[in-house]
């Protein structure tokens, strides 16, 4: 197991300083290639730009790494274990102020959603049986519910300021 | 004689630079009070619009050009839910909507608008075979069209791939930009981080509802931080005293920022289907009650790419034109561009977009 260990740290290690190796030689060479005609900030910013270059391949490897996955999940799993305390505590406070907490707030939504699927169901079988044994499909896949959510359809105007 | 002159003059020419650079800075940062001005002056959208549909908090924009249609097809762009639609038309010179405008398209464009936390169990069934399929109605209603083109932008695109095999019929073409389509690639860090062994959506999205848009920025900061930490702030430091890059430099950042939230339940569809199972590709995706069969696509499909995009590689667009059953198909690479660079960037707007626009208008008759 820390043969194991060993050997993924020494090609993690390898492949870093494999990266750093190719982006000094490069960066060696612009310097070398430099001619005195040549403008002097050319050449440095094709200096930083290698040097960046290099640091961005690192991170990527970095950010593929199994270390940093498993960091990033532990982090995620305390940012939701915080907000969910959090959600649990203001929720509590509502309750004992005798308000509506978000908890009861998502409950109803997600009842009338329900209800309003049912609904829109039922309607779409019956919409099928009126029209005959297979349900109209002229138009193709209607969501479960076959009128816009809130049935706003408006064919209000309102132009916006063109451009100066 | 050369030999104490030479030290002497390398300390002069030293204090010189140091104190033009000095002189520079000072006048740099005299600028800095302006930029909050400039920030709000920022128009989000610069071609004239009308808003002609809503529904909830989704609004319809039509832009009515100059004159009227050449085409008797309307085009509808459809974006991503997690930033604002007004990329599409950025700036005058750099706007996506203003090429098709311009060449005489009936033009509409989609915003989804700003979802509330009550909006969190809002599905991709919701969005795509409801909200979709009304404003194609509508759009079809008002035009008298038939058939509607569909242009669809990143999340936007896949989302316009699913309508297209869902409702076939009502589209006449089919646009993508920046369309992830095949999710099982690792090229891009976003689909390593959404693995179901590194990510867990369900307890996400049950403890936060909706996908904070906080959280989506800092996770499109992470993609390339040595880019947008280091280089950026270096980047624009050296540049301040260009108007037009500190003018364009502040429109797409103040647009990058402009994040909104995810509804919880498209997050959780969105990352569970496409991103950890991959079901598009298999056409397995359940959208509502209905499967997606990328086979159903038979429209003619242009398939657009950028290929230093780093949100969704080539790779994971590139598959569709496999995927599809449709005879007429093109892809453009936009070799060196990035994600954003395709719909803004000077490259893409003197190469794609008059491309694209007559790829379409050969097809809008």
């Amino acid at each position: 197991m820390n043969e194991q260990t060993n050997e993924a740290a020494n090609e993690e290690a390898a492949n870093f300083q494999k990266i750093w190796m190719e982006t000094m030689s490069k960066t060696m060479q612009a310097a070398f290639t430099f001619t005195p005609g040549a403008p002097a900030p050319e050449v440095l910013r094709q200096i930083r730009s290698g040097i960046f270059q290099a640091l961005a391949d690192s991170w990527e490897k970095f950010m593929r790494s199994p270390e940093f996955l498993e960091s990033m999940k532990q982090w995620m799993e305390q940012a939701v274990t915080f907000r969910k305390t959090t959600n649990d505590f203001l929720g509590k406070v509502r309750h004992e102020a005798q308000a509506p907490s978000c908890d009861d707030v998502d409950t109803i939504m997600l009842a009338v959603r329900h209800m309003e699927k049912r609904l829109l169901d039922r309607i779409e079988q019956l919409s099928a049986q009126v029209n005959g044994s297979k349900p109209a499909r002229t138009k193709g896949p209607t969501r479960s519910m076959k009128q816009p959510l809130s049935a706003k359809r408006k064919a209000r105007t309102t132009t916006k300021s063109p451009p100066p | 004689m050369t030999n104490t002159t030479a030290p002497i003059n390398f300390w002069i020419q030293w204090q010189e630079a140091a104190l033009k650079e000095s002189v520079a800075f000072t006048r740099k940062m005299t600028r800095v009070p302006t930029f909050w001005e400039r920030v709000q002056s920022i128009r989000k959208g610069v071609t004239p619009s009308e808003v002609v549909y809503e529904e909830d908090r989704l609004q319809l924009l039509h832009y009515p050009g100059k004159g009227k249609p050449r085409y008797p097809t309307p085009i509808v762009f459809i974006y991503a839910l997690v930033n604002r639609p007004y990329i599409l038309d950025l700036k005058i010179g750099r706007s996506v909507v203003a090429n098709f405008v311009d060449r005489g398209f009936d033009t509409y464009l989609v915003d989804w608008g700003v979802p509330l936390a009550a909006d969190r169990h809002l599905t991709l069934d919701d969005y795509i075979n409801g909200y979709m399929a009304n404003v194609m109605d509508y759009v079809c209603e008002r035009t008298g069209a038939s058939q509607v083109n569909v242009l669809g932008y990143c999340m936007g695109g896949t989302m316009s791939t699913m309508f297209t095999a869902l409702h076939p019929r009502r589209v006449k073409n089919l646009i993508l930009l920046a369309a992830p389509i095949d999710f099982a690639t690792k090229d891009s860090l976003l689909n390593v981080w959404t693995r179901a062994e590194n990510f867990d959506v369900d307890k996400f999205v049950d403890t936060f509802g909706n996908c904070p848009p906080e959280f989506l920025q800092a996770i499109f900061l992470l993609l390339r931080p040595v880019g947008n930490l280091i280089e950026k702030p270096i980047n624009f430091y050296e540049r301040m005293e260009n108007d037009q890059f500190v003018e364009d430099f502040i429109t797409t950042e103040s647009w990058l920022n402009d994040n909104i939230p995810v509804p919880g339940e498209v997050y959780r569809e969105f990352v569970k289907y496409l991103y950890q199972k991959n079901l598009l590709t298999q056409n397995q995706m359940p959208v509502g009650k209905h499967i997606v069969n990328l086979k159903q696509i038979t429209c003619p499909v242009l398939n657009i790419m950028a290929g230093a995009d780093d949100l969704v590689p080539c790779s994971q667009g590139m598959p569709l034109t496999d995927l599809v059953a449709a005879k007429d198909r093109k892809t453009i690479l936009l070799e060196g561009s990035g994600h954003i660079g395709l719909a803004i960037g000077g490259k893409a707007q003197k190469e794609v977009w008059p491309q694209a626009c007559d790829w379409l208008a050969q097809r809008s008759h």
